[in-house]
């Protein structure tokens, strides 16, 4: 462009470079930036990568999985994107895909759900999000990000007008988030809740969980039984003190 | 120059000789060694030869001489005379001559200053010196005072150690003595307490602690505390008779630590005698003896205190088991048996502990606070045990009904009943579980006011009027609406009868007595539909068209479990009349149509359920009162059995009761009262959360427990289930940086 000078041009070269964007993206990471090269890439970084999408390809993908009569993407169509993926549907990385998509539902993606996500992630294709899944598996590693993959499950797990977890859902959820996160008790805890308890799980029971593996030590040392704990995380800690897996001092 | 006529400059040692020669016919006067004594005009001399001293012009003002001349002619007086005659003496008779002395000394110092009066007046005041007076008593104490205090000191604690022993010593010197000790720091008491005071109160510790060790080893608990006592007063007398006021506190103080508080522990549980033992005894002079002791340390009456409540708790626990072997017992003999006398006997029995214990609290310990506390939390203990299976709320609730009906099993008067309910009442403000008692009480109150035909509504009022008192209006209101729907059922019955004898076409032809309840003031009744017979069919149609003529808008809910009639049976000896529960009745008149029923007929034709129907056919059949034969002729109903009138029926009596077996409520009360404690909680703690907005988990557990503990005690594991409830419910939620505190959802 015969408008920018010299330096201008080399800053742009160098963008265009390092992050594999668009001339066109660079020059507006450039300027929203003043100028500035390392600005210039915290703006493009910050920002949805709407602009590298290519919205027809999403539709077309969209159009490949949706029902025929229904603007929506069901089962049949959730197992295909799966195998197209060469992924199984029970791994996790199914979850954190589902979770960028804000999907309401487990097994369905309405079209918003489906394209939004896709294009939160920056991809426009499966074989641009097959080269992802490894950064995507990995951001259940993040502990900010675990929590909200956490806490967005249990809502998509859920049947339908329904407010709590079915049990046997909830179980194999936790079986596969804890999974990836070690936590001594899960076991103990799933076992419990098939013995003890053997009804739905509330929302309530599901967020404090977390708060419960992330605060309390597997000694449970520092359990507060005073303190506003679920009654079920109560009755737990007391089963483990019953059964001697745990000894509480007093 | 005309000159005055000059007065002739006195010499200072011509007018010292001169007051010498004063000095020593005051120290004579002084002696008592003869008659002498001082003429005006020999008193007038001295004062102006002084004052004509220092009044003479420089160089031959002799005024500060004369001030130091006077301090030393009262020291080599003490130095002379007074100490040689103390240094020779001991004991009580040191005591008596230092007492002399410093009685002359102070005398000398007066009549000193007097001669010496100018100086005074002018010199002192001019030069801010220490008065005459101050410099006179300073010579005694720092000569005499200073040397001698210890010793002095040591004699009268000996004195006084004596008279602890009980021996007679001179209580008059004494106080000369220590008045001095007074005096000489010019009142303020500085040497009082420095050199006698702080090394007498460690006397009477030394004292004290050795008598303790002895006594509480010689002594029973009752016999020490006396002697404490004695002890204690005599303190007091000492200082009233010749120590310093200001002294008692301090003395009381430490004989007290000596004598109780070290050996508060050793006189509390000494063997056989200790509190424990006087409570067990019924020592009561002892333990007012024992209150007066331990209130006036501190802290002292929480043991005490605690020994007490322990007490009556093992009290309260022995009543709870004989009730209990005595239940046990007698249901080996007749089994299923709710509450007999022996629960009704626990009940009377702790009200007369209660009674017992509380004129404790308020005669022997003068009811003090942390006795009442006491005898409050010893018994919450004892209100608030189960009874073979019965919870104290239905036993208090029993014994209620066992007084109000008919008052009692003693045929208790007026005045007896209104003592008992007050009694029974208080001791309801121990019980945790109030609603529990409410509602087994309302239940009562109802078979009472229905079935009662002798019920006396005055004493119904009279106990309600004080729930009320107690406990508050809430507690009371739907029993209140109770006793007023008995009484518009009079009104209604009177209206009835008029309504029917306007209405010939409508007259029943049966006597009909209809109590209309109002739904919400009475328990919940179990009614089973039925077919009732068309003679019955008739009452309740010409009772609901009163009804609607009456109150258009009513529905009416016919609860026949609660039925009475009375049926004529006509026998082949005699007819007999029965009365009869709405359903026995309605089984009975079948056979006015057939000689023989069979079981699944009789089902059939009244629509009964089979719990029903049995329980039915086996009052008629099985129980005392034979009115029908059943084949076969054993004593359990089956759906193969049949049933036949029994014209050979007859009894002595002509007017018999059918009982039917009760049912136990007991399930149905607690699980009632659990339901309505769940909607209470979530009541509170919506309640607490709308006026506070934001709250912690533990303070809205805590307001909510003290909001509900009027009624009941909340389970804290039931509270946090109902928050939990709440928060799936979406009145709570948890606020997102902090899982412990609450927000409100309006």
């Amino acid at each position: 462009m015969h408008k920018l000078g010299r330096g201008s041009r080399d800053k742009v070269q160098q963008f265009m470079t390092i992050t594999g964007a668009s001339e066109k993206v660079a020059l507006q990471a450039l300027k929203a930036s003043d100028w500035h090269l390392e600005g210039a890439f915290d703006f493009f970084y910050s920002q949805p990568q709407i602009s590298l999408t290519n919205s027809r390809h999403l539709e077309d993908l969209y159009n490949r999985y949706k029902e025929p009569d229904v603007d929506m993407i069901m089962v049949e169509g959730v197992s295909q994107f799966c195998t197209d993926l060469q992924v199984d549907p029970q791994d996790i990385v199914m979850l954190v895909i589902s979770w960028h998509m804000k999907a309401a539902t487990m097994c369905e993606f309405t079209r918003q759900e489906f394209i939004g996500g896709l294009q939160s992630i920056g991809v426009d294709s499966i074989e641009k999000l097959r080269e992802k899944l490894p950064s995507l598996r990995a951001e259940i590693k993040d502990d900010h990000k675990f929590r909200e993959i956490y806490n967005f499950a249990f809502a998509w797990a859920r049947e339908k007008g329904q407010k709590s977890l079915a049990l046997e859902t909830a179980l194999g959820m936790w079986q596969l988030l804890f999974a990836e996160r070690h936590w001594p008790l899960i076991d103990h805890w799933c076992q419990f809740l098939q013995v003890r308890h053997n009804k739905a799980i509330s929302r309530d029971t599901w967020s404090q969980l977390l708060e419960f593996v992330k605060t309390i030590d597997p000694q449970l040392s520092n359990y507060d039984e005073e303190g506003a704990w679920p009654y079920l995380i109560d009755e737990f800690v007391e089963y483990l003190t019953e059964n001697g897996f745990v000894q509480l001092r007093k | 120059m005309n000159m005055s006529p000059r007065i002739p400059v006195v010499d200072l040692e011509d007018g010292w000789r001169d007051v010498l020669a004063g000095v020593a016919k005051l120290k004579c006067i002084l002696d008592g060694s003869n008659v002498v004594h001082f003429v005006p005009d020999e008193y007038m001399h001295l004062y102006t030869t002084v004052y004509n001293m220092c009044t003479q012009k420089p160089p031959n003002d002799y005024s500060q001489v004369l001030y130091d001349r006077y301090k030393q002619a009262l020291d080599d007086h003490i130095e002379s005379v007074v100490l040689p005659s103390l240094n020779e003496k001991h004991g009580v008779f040191l005591l008596r001559e230092i007492v002399q002395r410093w009685e002359k000394h102070k005398l000398m110092v007066r009549w000193l200053r007097r001669f010496f009066d100018y100086l005074d007046r002018y010199y002192v005041t001019r030069r801010s010196l220490d008065s005459l007076k101050d410099l006179g008593w300073s010579s005694f104490r720092d000569l005499v005072f200073d040397k001698l205090k210890s010793t002095v000191a040591t004699i009268m604690i000996g004195m006084i150690d004596d008279e602890r022993e009980g021996n007679l010593i001179d209580r008059p010197l004494l106080k000369n003595a220590l008045d001095i000790y007074v005096e000489i720091g010019d009142s303020q008491l500085n040497y009082y307490s420095d050199d006698f005071e702080q090394s007498f109160l460690n006397g009477t510790t030394d004292y004290y602690s050795k008598k303790a060790q002895t006594w509480i080893l010689e002594n029973s608990c009752p016999e020490y505390m006396l002697k404490a006592e004695e002890c204690l007063q005599k303190e007091k007398d000492r200082v009233a008779n010749y120590l310093h006021s200001t002294t008692e506190p301090k003395l009381f103080a430490a004989a007290l630590f000596e004598l109780i508080d070290r050996r508060a522990e050793e006189i509390l549980n000494k063997e056989n005698s200790g509190c424990k033992v006087l409570l067990c005894d019924e020592k009561t002079e002892d333990l007012a003896r024992m209150f007066r002791l331990f209130s006036r340390i501190t802290d002292g009456l929480l043991p005490v205190s605690k020994i007490f409540k322990e007490h009556v708790i093992a009290e309260g626990m022995s009543l709870l088991k004989h009730a209990t072997d005595a239940a046990n017992s007698r249901k080996d003999e007749k089994k299923g048996v709710v509450v007999g006398l022996p629960e009704q006997d626990f009940v009377r029995s702790v009200i007369e502990l209660h009674d017992k214990y509380m004129a404790y609290v308020t005669n022997c310990f003068q009811s003090n606070s942390v006795f009442h506390k006491a005898l409050k939390e010893a018994f919450e203990v004892i209100c608030n045990k189960d009874v073979v299976g019965c919870s104290s709320a239905e036993l208090f609730a029993a014994y209620c009904d066992s007084i109000l009906k008919r008052g009692g099993s003693e045929k208790l008067s007026d005045e007896a009943i209104d003592e008992s309910l007050e009694k029974v009442v208080k001791l309801l403000t121990y019980l945790s579980d109030k609603d529990l008692f409410v509602e087994f009480h309302r239940k009562k109150l109802g078979r009472r006011l229905l079935f009662d035909k002798n019920t006396n509504d005055e004493h119904e009022r009279i106990l309600l009027s004080k729930l009320k008192q107690f406990f508050g209006g809430q507690f009371t209101s739907k029993m209140e609406g109770m006793l007023k729907d008995i009484t518009l059922a009079k009104e209604h019955q009177s209206s009835f009868e008029e309504y029917v004898s306007n209405n010939p076409e409508s007259n029943p032809l049966i006597d009909l007595n209809v109590t209309v309840l109002t739904t919400g003031y009475w328990p919940t009744y179990k009614n089973s539909d039925i077919n009732l017979p068309l003679e019955m069919v008739k009452c309740v149609e010409v009772f609901k068209e009163y009804y609607r003529s009456d109150k258009q808008h009513r529905k009416l809910t016919w609860i026949f479990s609660l039925g009475n009639c009375v049926v004529i049976g006509n026998f082949d000896a005699k007819p007999v009349e029965f009365v009869l529960n709405t359903y026995q009745a309605a089984l009975l008149l079948l056979f006015n149509e057939a000689d023989k029923l069979s079981y699944s007929d009789i089902v059939s034709q009244l629509k009964l359920s089979d719990d029903d129907a049995v329980r039915l056919l086996h009052s008629l059949s099985c129980a005392k009162y034979k009115i029908l034969n059943k084949e076969p002729s054993n004593r359990v109903i089956s759906p193969e059995d049949e049933f036949e009138f029994n014209s050979k029926f007859t009894d002595r009596m002509r007017r018999i009761k059918v009982p039917l077996p009760q049912i136990d409520e007991k399930k149905k009360v607690v699980d009632d009262v659990n339901k309505d404690r769940r909607f209470a909680i979530d009541a509170s703690l919506v309640r607490i959360m709308k006026s506070r907005k934001v709250l912690g988990h533990q303070q809205l557990v805590a307001e909510c427990v003290e909001q509900l503990s009027r009624m009941f005690k909340p389970d804290i594991k039931i509270i946090k289930r109902r928050i939990e409830d709440l928060i799936s419910r979406e009145y709570l939620e948890r606020d997102s940086e902090n899982a412990q505190t609450y927000k409100y959802l309006a």
